[in-house]
């Protein structure tokens, strides 16, 4: 393929980039207001700060043994899982990239993720139930879709996004209890209910915005993963056939013949409505069909 | 498509469908460049049988309008009926604007006789040879959806979703296409 006309996804995803930055800023304006405003309510936010650091280092440091212990994810070795572990071979040696542990769930439900700090600590994690309804170019995809995850230090992304919200929601405790105690014992603002108010209104808001953000920055960060994947594999079309596969959406696909089904009126059914706009607000995932819509789209500026 | 017409049982108009169908007339030849795959020129529209004289005139009045315009558009056709009660009305040509045109010379001819809601699907064939491996594939113009979907069997009543796919993804911006997948009914057997 020539260097001039790469298709759009094939170039360097600055748009990401820019998102990761502006969302930052936002958070970190709210934050920040959120903190102006606690602090002219005279509450000291050094203890809160300190726990709410803790925490998150706690939660960042030990992701990976936390999400491998909820999900029963058992890492595996290279005698038990021989193809699986040469085919991330295959695919880590063709792009440059340090081999990850590999571990897999005895789960039939098709799933995959990825977690860890860096890129040497990491996992990549595979139901039994994945392994059996993917052929091995589908199983790239995904596989590969997970090492961009990786790649990009999602884990630690959106571990570092949630600590504004966390932060925010511990705030918001402490300003409750704090509106309280100032306004029952201290009785040196006398409009302490009033500020209280406040204080709840605009944690709140925080927190609410703050939670809607990360949810879109984990939305990008999939399309951005399936975007990784399709360099890494060359085939878009596979990892699109394995989400369909994962999702359920290949049985949506008749098997009946049209004309067994003419009579049945089957085309004038109201389809269900599928995925409203407030679901779509609140989802880490973006929706099956805009991933296969846009991997198609990428299928499509290859040939 | 018409939000109300979800609900209505009136078959699209043959101006409406004949617009979708012609939508083909520059898709077919992104379909070879993108996808490599060639019409073969045959096509075939598919007509629920109803007992009776309107019908048989009906037929003879496209037989008729096909004999006549041999010359004109060098058509060559053919009927067969199929084991679910289908006339198909086989036709054959060297230019797809000439297919189109007796695909939707067919389709006026009956809905003038009043069938209108008798048309079930035209389908067009095409043959793709990647990677040494023949194979037919087709595009299916659904009339009561106005739009197309692609069928690509592969022996017994299997069929290849993912070539399906990129068929989509190639045209899907020219052609009227079917973008539910839950309307995407395979024909099998067909009498082409």
């Amino acid at each position: 393929m020539s260097s001039i006309s790469k298709p759009a996804w094939q170039k360097r995803d600055t748009g990401l980039t820019i998102r990761m930055v502006f969302s930052f800023a936002i958070l970190t304006l709210l934050y920040l207001i959120f903190l102006s405003v606690l602090a002219y309510l005279g509450i000291g936010f050094i203890p809160i700060i300190i726990i709410a650091s803790g925490m998150i280092l706690a939660q960042w440091y030990f992701s990976d043994k936390i999400v491998m212990w909820s999900s029963g994810a058992k890492l595996v070795s290279k005698e038990q899982y021989p193809q699986l572990h040469e085919l991330i071979e295959r695919i880590v040696a063709r792009n440059n990239l340090p081999k990850p542990r590999i571990a897999v769930i005895n789960k039939n439900m098709p799933n995959a993720f990825a977690t860890g700090r860096g890129q040497k600590s990491s996992v990549v994690a595979v139901t039994t139930g994945l392994l059996d309804i993917l052929d091995t170019e589908e199983l790239e995809g995904v596989v590969a879709h997970e090492l961009t995850h990786i790649r990009n230090r999602d884990a630690l992304v959106l571990t570092l996004a949630s600590l504004f919200s966390t932060v925010a929601w511990y705030l918001m405790q402490f300003g409750f209890y704090g509106g309280l105690y100032s306004g029952g014992y201290g009785g040196r603002d006398r409009n302490g209910g009033g500020a209280m108010l406040i204080i709840l209104l605009v944690a709140m808001l925080t927190w609410v915005v703050s939670f809607l953000i990360i949810r879109a920055i984990s939305r990008y960060r999939e399309f951005a993963a399936d975007r990784g994947s399709a360099q890494m594999t060359g085939k878009p079309v596979k990892l699109a056939n394995a989400l369909m596969k994962i999702s359920g959406t290949m049985r949506r696909i008749p098997t009946k013949d049209l004309r067994e089904v003419e009579g049945l009126n089957a085309f004038f059914i109201v389809p269900a409505l599928s995925g409203s706009t407030i679901g779509n607000l609140f989802s880490t995932h973006p929706p099956i069909e805009k991933r296969v819509q846009k991997l198609m789209e990428m299928e499509a500026s290859m040939s | 498509m018409n939000f109300f017409r979800r609900f209505k049982k009136n078959p699209i108009s043959s101006k409406e469908s004949s617009d979708a169908i012609f939508s083909l007339s520059s898709g077919y030849i992104t379909l070879e460049t993108k996808l490599g795959l060639k019409n073969t020129g045959r096509s075939a529209v598919s007509i629920k049988v109803v007992d009776g004289m309107y019908f048989s005139d009906m037929k003879e009045d496209i037989q008729r309008f096909l004999d006549a315009s041999q010359s004109d558009f060098g058509l060559t056709y053919r009927t067969v009926s199929d084991s679910y009660g289908y006339l198909w009305v086989i036709i054959e040509g060297k230019h797809m604007e000439d297919i189109l045109a007796g695909v939707t010379a067919i389709g006026d001819t009956v809905e003038e006789k009043g069938f209108s809601d008798k048309l079930l699907a035209t389908i067009f064939e095409f043959r793709s040879n990647m990677e040494n491996i023949d194979s037919i594939q087709y595009l299916i113009y659904n009339y009561k959806r106005n739009n197309f979907y692609p069928f690509v069997p592969t022996g017994q009543k299997n069929r290849d979703t993912e070539q399906e796919m990129k068929i989509l993804s190639a045209v899907e911006q020219e052609v009227h296409f079917e973008k539910d997948m839950a309307f995407w009914y395979p024909m099998w057997d067909l009498p082409l």
